[in-house]
């Protein structure tokens, strides 16, 4: 049984829906003048760093249970910021960054 | 001289003589089969359009209808994307985009009515998709031919060799190399 958990900043970065911990979020930006444009400001746990995304989803909380692994298959062809893990959440995946 | 739909008469000289190789072939692997006690190879025979492949069923994990594919940023174009699959992350795989050793800068693949043909080596699993899969056939292993000298050495690196099957040649693709980019 697993009681560990992770609360979700998601984002869609217009391919893909992206999960963030919630407590690295420093802050959202909106983006002038782009409209569905947005800024995430990272870094309160780690290294400040800022994605941009289309929409915000806002949070999502995932049991241990409803993570895994990212497939190696995948892990190797992706160029630049690799997700850690994928989370499951019914009929949703999100990308852990 | 073309005749309708493009094909030159060679062509289709061509494309009739390799028709009857491949049945002579079928049927002398399948004397040969019956003449042998050694092993026999299981193949799952699937297509894309017309271009018949082939697999060994020991690499196959499960055939599976496509379901809601979620794209991945950042990702190779053959990458189509992530699928739940029972509870596991599927990674799928364009084999169409792959054989085309990413000369092709066509879009991604429409999903609907194809199959995801799920293959697992060396510890590394991927989800193909196949525009039809046609069924698995038994064949002895020295029915397996070298890899046509007519496809280029990028392609040819995918191959295990060719089979006769169903009256027609279709490429044995190797597991390893396909699933390692």
């Amino acid at each position: 049984m697993t009681t560990g958990s992770v609360d979700l900043f998601v984002v869609d970065d217009g391919g893909a829906l992206r999960g963030y911990d919630c407590r690295d979020v420093v802050r959202v930006e909106e983006v002038a003048g782009e409209p569905g444009g947005y800024l995430v400001r990272l870094g309160r746990l780690g290294s400040p760093r800022e994605v941009a995304c289309r929409e915000v989803h806002g949070s999502v909380a995932l049991s241990a249970g409803e993570i895994r692994p990212v497939p190696e298959a995948l892990r190797e062809r992706i160029t630049g910021e690799k997700p850690w893990a994928v989370g499951l959440a019914g009929r949703e995946l999100y990308l852990l960054y | 001289m073309e005749s309708r739909g493009g094909i030159s008469p060679l062509d289709e000289a061509r494309g009739e003589l390799l028709r009857e190789a491949s049945i002579e072939a079928e049927a002398a692997g399948r004397e040969k089969a019956q003449e042998e006690s050694g092993p026999a190879r299981s193949l799952l025979v699937f297509f894309l359009g017309a271009e018949g492949f082939a697999v060994d069923l020991a690499h196959v994990r499960k055939v599976l209808r496509p379901d809601r594919i979620a794209r991945v940023s950042g990702a190779a174009p053959e990458v189509l994307g992530i699928m739940n699959c029972q509870g596991e992350v599927l990674c799928v795989l364009d084999l169409r985009r792959i054989l085309s050793s990413g000369k092709e800068a066509a879009p991604p693949a429409a999903t609907e009515g194809k199959f995801i043909v799920v293959l697992r080596h060396g510890g590394k699993e991927a989800g193909f998709l196949v525009d039809t899969v046609r069924d698995v056939a038994e064949l002895p292993a020295s029915s397996v031919h070298p890899v046509l000298d007519s496809i280029e050495p990028s392609r040819a690196r995918l191959f295990e060799g060719t089979v006769a099957c169903g009256g027609q040649f279709v490429g044995l693709l190797s597991p390893s190399a396909c699933l390692n980019p």
